[in-house]
C-alpha cells in the first residue's frame, strides 16, 4: 500500500449525546472519543463515508502532514516565558 | 522525534517559517482571506508575523512608545521577526541563534530614553502565557509548581507585553485578532449549490465554492483547537531585562473532598494540598540605547566598518 499523501484532519465538534448508537459507533471508529479531539485519517473512501456519515459533527479540513499526539500537544503547549540565568550556587561569570 | 524544538519553533513569534511539516496546518492562522482552497494552499504563509515579505513591503514602524495621558494610538507591530533554530530546553540558559536585527522606529529612538529615565519601571510579564504585572521587588507566587528550578535559581523572563514607567509605556504590537471558528459564526451559511437556506442539494459543491467560509475575514477556513500561538504580542526582549529568583515553594492547607451518594454508606476522602511556586523580582531594567547597540555589535550584527557611526550616533543619544 502506498504511502498517503493527503489526510483528513478531523476534528469533533459537536457530542453524540442523544444520537443513535450508529453514529457514536462511526465517532469511535474515526477515534474521536471527546469532543475538540483531532484525529488525522489518510484521504481515502472509506475514511470519506465515515466523515460523511457524521458530517454534521466535525470539521474536516484536507492536509499534506499528519501530525502526531505528541506534536499537537506541543502545539497546544505555550512559551515558558523565562530561562534559568544561574543555577543556585553557581558562581557568576567573571566574579 | 520532537522534544522541544517543536513547540519553541512555532510559539516562537521570531519564526519566519515554521517547520516545513507544520505549514499547511499554520497557513491557515491567519486573518486574511484565502483565495486558494485549503488542500491547495501552497506553503506561503500570509500571516503577517510569519511571512517576512510581509513586513518588508509595507515597511511597518516596528514600534511606538505612548505617553500614558494621552489616549492610546494603535501601536504598529512589534516583533521583528526572524528564524531562530528553537533551544533544546526551555527552562535551561538558551544559545542565542542568529537573529533579525533589531530595528527600532523614530518614535522607539526618540522615546526609549525617556522611558529608561524614568526610575521605576513595571513590566507585564508572561509565563506560559499568563502576564502578571511585576516591578524590582515584587513578591509573585505563581499558580503553579515551577518545575526544574531550586530555590536561589535566576530566572530571565523574557516574554513581555508592556514595559512601562510613570509617564510612557512600551506596547508590543497588538496581537492578530483571534480567529473565529465557522461554527461560532452568527450569519446564515447558504448552500454553495444553492444559494439559499436549504440544504437538499444532492449537488456535490465546487472546490472553489467549498472554501468560501475561509473568504471571510477573520474567520478561520477551519477549526483549530487550542492553539497556543500568537494569543498575545510580545516586545522584543533585547529591550529590556527582567530577572526573579525562585524563593522557594509554598503549599496551602491540606483539604480533603468527601465523595459519596445518596443513601451510600461509604465515604471515600480526596486528599488535595498543592504546592505553589514564589519568586522575588531581582530587577526590571529598560536597556539603553547604547547598550542595544553595543549588543548589535557584539551579535555582530553591524558590520565593523558602520561601527563607528553607530557608536557617535549612541554617544550622542545618551
Amino acid at each position: 500500500m502506498s504511502t498517503p499523501t493527503r489526510f483528513f484532519r478531523i476534528t469533533l465538534l459537536r457530542s453524540a449525546i442523544g444520537l443513535p448508537t450508529r453514529t457514536s459507533g462511526v465517532l469511535k471508529a474515526l477515534g474521536l472519543h471527546r469532543r475538540l479531539k483531532t484525529v488525522y485519517h489518510p484521504v481515502t473512501q472509506d475514511v470519506a463515508g465515515q466523515v460523511f456519515a457524521v458530517k454534521e459533527l466535525v470539521d474536516v479540513q484536507e492536509v499534506d502532514r499528519a501530525l502526531s499526539d505528541k506534536e499537537m500537544k506541543q502545539l497546544r503547549q505555550p512559551d515558558s516565558g523565562f530561562y534559568v540565568e544561574r543555577r543556585a550556587g553557581e558562581r557568576v561569570m567573571g566574579s | 522525534m520532537l522534544s522541544r524544538h517543536l513547540k519553541r519553533a512555532c510559539l516562537d513569534a521570531r519564526w519566519t517559517l515554521p517547520p516545513t511539516f507544520l505549514l499547511p496546518f499554520t497557513a491557515n492562522l491567519t486573518t486574511v482571506s484565502h483565495s486558494a482552497e485549503p488542500s491547495d494552499i501552497p506553503e506561503v504563509l500570509s500571516h503577517p508575523a510569519l511571512n517576512p515579505s510581509y513586513e518588508k513591503s509595507t515597511k511597518i514602524p516596528l514600534r511606538k512608545l505612548q505617553r500614558s495621558s494621552q489616549p492610546p494610538s494603535p501601536s504598529a507591530d512589534d516583533a521583528p521577526v526572524s528564524p531562530s533554530s528553537p533551544s533544546p530546553q526551555s527552562s535551561s540558559s538558551k544559545p542565542r541563534p542568529p537573529r533579525s536585527p533589531l530595528v527600532l522606529s523614530d518614535s522607539v529612538r526618540e522615546l526609549l530614553p525617556l522611558l529608561q529615565a524614568q526610575g521605576s519601571h513595571y513590566i507585564t510579564a508572561h509565563i506560559y502565557d499568563r502576564p502578571y504585572l511585576l516591578t524590582a521587588g515584587d513578591t509573585v507566587r505563581l499558580p503553579f509548581l515551577m518545575h526544574g528550578v531550586r530555590p536561589g535559581d535566576v530566572l530571565r523572563l523574557d516574554k513581555a507585553s508592556n514595559l512601562g514607567s510613570r509617564d510612557y509605556t512600551l506596547k508590543a504590537a497588538a496581537a492578530p485578532p483571534s480567529l473565529r471558528s465557522a461554527t461560532t459564526a452568527t450569519t446564515p451559511g447558504l448552500d454553495p449549490t444553492t444559494g439559499h437556506l436549504s440544504s437538499e442539494s444532492r449537488v456535490m459543491p465546487e472546490p472553489a465554492d467549498a472554501d468560501s467560509r475561509a473568504r471571510t475575514p477573520g474567520q478561520a477556513p477551519h477549526f483549530i483547537p487550542h492553539i497556543a500561538k500568537f494569543k498575545h504580542a510580545y516586545l522584543d526582549d533585547r529591550l529590556f531585562v527582567c530577572r526573579a529568583v525562585v524563593m522557594g515553594v509554598e503549599a496551602e492547607p491540606m483539604r480533603i473532598k468527601e465523595k459519596t451518594k445518596r443513601r451510600n454508606r461509604r465515604v471515600k476522602k480526596v486528599k488535595s494540598k498543592h504546592r505553589f511556586t514564589i519568586l522575588r523580582i531581582k530587577e526590571v531594567t529598560v536597556r539603553s540605547l547604547a547598550e542595544i547597540e553595543r549588543l548589535r555589535a557584539r551579535k555582530g550584527e553591524i558590520a565593523s566598518a558602520d561601527l563607528r557611526q553607530v557608536w557617535r550616533r549612541a554617544w550622542n543619544s545618551e
